[in-house]
């Protein structure tokens, strides 16, 4: 190709680089970026937990708390717990500039406290998931803080009572 | 152990900076999206990144994958074999923190695990910058670079906030 042709055509197309950080990403609608938990909205319930492929979500507790962390150093922005996530708490954001010097900036955090069975004080579910299946389903809020086991022997006691009245 | 004095170095090199692109085993994404970035399109050259072939030549290591076991004594290698200041770009989800394969058999989970291999046999990398991404984006990488330079303020601040009382 002749010097006169590259220079026609680099007249004809212009300049294409570019500017970035001086000009805006070229993010497309389709980009994923990395996820946003809405304190105010996340039960704790550990859904995307279960789902994130890379284990980028964990829940870590700790005493009368529980932690839901978030690793992006590890994520692979698939957006899945964003879709299974039942209080729809989880946005996919297009934010990528996440680089960092230190890998402990990477990691954030969502405490949530935990609540205690009112039969053997251990710890059951998280406040924030209470409420929500208090507010969801007929059941008592009173009911749903005992722990799994309790509420076993709870309902084995009342089929017996109930067997033993209908004798 | 000898000190060197890195915002020197860093100094030194700001607007000519030479760069190895290591691959540890990486699903070979974040090595397309630096060829991106190494493109007239992204054009990491603006800010004087060269790719150079040896890594006794570079800078700065680009750095991706997940370190396999059948890579891992030619990164040791490679890591050894760079003059000081070692400067580290670990580019991609998969070197930052294991990624996908964080638990897989045949990784050893990332740029974090392989310092430490790196620290017990004495060899030392003076700055790391992480860039996490799946693939990293090439405005992600100059990003990361300009980061690793000084030029741009670091962004993401780990948190911890507690959900609101009832
Ligand atoms: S509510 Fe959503 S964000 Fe919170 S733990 Fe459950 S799935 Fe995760
Ligand atoms: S986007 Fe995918 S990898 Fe990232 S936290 Fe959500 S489920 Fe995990
Ligand atoms: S971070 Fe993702 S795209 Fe990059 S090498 Fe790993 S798996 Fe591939």
């Amino acid at each position: 190709m002749s010097v006169a042709k590259i220079l026609e055509i680099a007249a004809r197309v212009g300049r294409v680089t570019r500017r970035y950080p001086y000009q805006p990403p070229l993010l497309t609608p389709e980009f994923r970026g990395s996820i946003r938990v809405d304190p105010s909205r996340c039960w704790g319930c550990g859904a995307c937990v279960r789902i994130c492929p890379p284990n980028a979500l964990t829940l870590k507790p700790s005493g009368k708390m529980v932690a839901l962390e978030y690793f992006v150093g590890r994520c692979i922005f698939c957006g899945m717990c964003a879709e299974v996530c039942p209080a729809g708490a989880i946005e996919v954001t297009k934010e990528f500039e996440l680089s960092a010097t230190s890998i402990e900036d990477l990691r954030t955090r969502l405490v949530h406290r935990l609540t205690r069975c009112s039969v053997c004080g251990a710890p059951t579910w998280t406040e924030a998931e209470l409420r929500a299946v208090v507010k969801a389903s007929p059941i008592t809020e009173e009911y749903a803080a005992i722990c799994p086991e309790h509420r076993r022997e709870r309902f084995a006691k009342a089929v017996a009572l109930r067997l033993g009245a209908g004798e | 152990m000898s000190r060197v004095n890195v915002a020197r170095a860093l100094r030194a090199i700001r607007r000519s900076i030479w760069v190895f692109h290591l691959n540890s085993g990486s699903c070979n994404a974040c090595d397309i999206e630096v060829l991106d970035a190494l493109t007239p399109y992204f054009d990491v050259e603006r800010f004087g990144a060269k790719l150079v072939a040896s890594p006794r030549h570079a800078d700065v290591i680009l750095f991706t994958g997940p370190v396999t076991r059948e890579s891992l004594p030619k990164v040791v290698r490679a890591v050894r074999a760079m003059p000081r200041p070692r400067l580290i770009l670990a580019l991609g989800s998969c070197a930052v923190g294991g990624g996908i394969w964080w638990d897989t058999y045949s990784t050893i989970g990332g740029f974090k695990k392989l310092e430490e291999i790196l620290r017990e046999s004495g060899i030392e990398v003076d700055r790391v910058v992480y860039v996490p991404g799946c693939p990293v984006r090439p405005e992600a990488i100059i990003y990361g670079l300009l980061l690793l330079l000084g030029a741009v303020e670091q962004k993401a601040r780990g948190s911890e906030v507690a959900v609101p009382e009832g």
